[in-house]
């Protein structure tokens, strides 16, 4: 969990204490209750699904999925991104309270994928917002966007927002 | 299956108008002017029922008949579509015979199916008269082949774009319209909203290599 017992502290102090920093605290908190924005695009949104259900069951990491950005911390971009929906998009990553992580997932959000000649499909979802973890595939199956979220659970573990303040 | 005296049937329906009724199979397809075209759907639905419209079809006939795809010459060349744009052959201003439009009629009661074939008419931008007022299903069907093709259907109620991008120019289904499209969309940091900016990347599709022959 990123919370590490110091056993000198508790050798001196007895047992009843953690000792861990700030930092780890409020990043344990964060990856353990990351919580999606609902964001299906096109096929990848129905293995994204399958993740959510109870076969791979995302709710073991604390990660389920809301209806709003308002409530969300992780937007899973799940598909072919186009021209008409960059702005939607876009809005919805505004909408999202700090602080927020994007997960892209499949090669049309990676980099356009199989559209990427298109002159209606956006070469990558990070021409429109700022991307943390990309998910390969077409789609990438759900234990792929699974191992993408513990890879951003790792990254948010490593952020040092205190310490840097 | 269309049976035999049913095309006798249609053909004595719409004797008094120059038609071509061609068989492909069991698809009857009848060949009509556009100046035809309502009476001609209005004839076929009341006499013959063709009670549904399922589909219309816009085809752009500007490259047809060149060989793009010449799978065993292009394999030490590479294939040129798109690579190089597709030459395209003076554009006649009147759009004579390039554009036409399917229309894919279906009779529950009789169990048939017919299509209807129409050129549009030559002026600029080609028009045929909507079908709206005889089946109500040509709506989205015919705002979709203005959305991609640039066919006007005369009478429409409401003859806006359905797919492409809010502020869209051009038709992109047509021979002549770039692959890549004319515009990108980027997030501009500065005015913190998503901009239109022309399209950065260049056409380079892959060059696959087709082996048919042992030797090649």
């Amino acid at each position: 969990m990123g919370l590490e017992t110091d056993n000198n502290l508790i050798d001196q102090q007895g047992p009843g204490f953690i000792i861990t920093s700030v930092d780890k605290l409020v990043n344990w908190a964060r990856t353990g209750s990351m919580w999606p924005v609902t964001f299906g695009l096109a096929c990848c949104a129905v293995e994204m699904m399958h993740a959510g259900a109870s076969r791979y069951d995302t709710d073991r990491f604390g990660v389920f999925f809301r209806p709003s950005p308002r409530q969300s911390d992780v937007m899973i971009v799940a598909g072919t991104l186009v021209n008409k929906m960059a702005p939607a998009l876009r809005k919805v990553y505004d909408q999202m309270a700090e602080p927020k992580w994007v997960i892209s997932m499949g090669s049309c959000a990676n980099g356009g994928g199989y559209y990427h000649h298109s002159y209606s499909v956006v070469r990558g979802c990070d021409q429109i917002i700022p991307v943390d973890i990309y998910v390969p595939g077409c789609p990438p199956t759900s234990e792929a966007l699974i191992n993408g979220i513990i890879e951003l659970q790792e990254k948010i573990k490593k952020e040092e927002s205190i310490a840097n303040v | 299956m269309y049976r035999q005296s049913d095309t006798k049937a249609l053909e004595d329906l719409l004797q008094k108008y120059e038609i071509e009724v061609s068989m492909n199979q069991s698809n009857v397809e009848i060949k009509i002017n556009p100046e035809q075209l309502i009476e001609v759907a209005t004839l076929l639905k009341s006499n013959l029922s063709f009670e549904l419209l399922m589909d219309i079809i816009a085809v752009d006939y500007l490259t047809y008949g060149d060989v793009d795809w010449k799978t065993n010459n292009a394999t030490s060349t590479g294939y040129s579509r798109a690579v190089k744009p597709t030459i395209i052959p003076e554009i006649d201003e009147t759009f004579k015979g390039r554009f036409a439009v399917f229309y894919q009629l279906l009779s529950v009661s009789n169990n048939q199916r017919l299509t209807l074939k129409v050129f549009t008419s030559e002026s600029n931008p080609p028009s045929v008269p909507s079908l709206v007022n005889i089946w109500s299903s040509a709506d989205w069907f015919e705002r979709e082949a203005f959305d991609l093709m640039g066919i006007h259907f005369d009478g429409h109620p409401d003859l806006r774009r359905i797919l492409t991008d809010y502020g869209f120019i051009g038709h992109p289904f047509r021979k002549d319209f770039p692959t890549n499209g004319n515009l990108e969309v980027v997030y501009d940091e500065e005015k913190e909203e998503v901009v239109y900016q022309t399209v950065s990347i260049s056409t380079r599709p892959g060059v696959p290599r087709v082996i048919r022959d042992r030797n090649d």
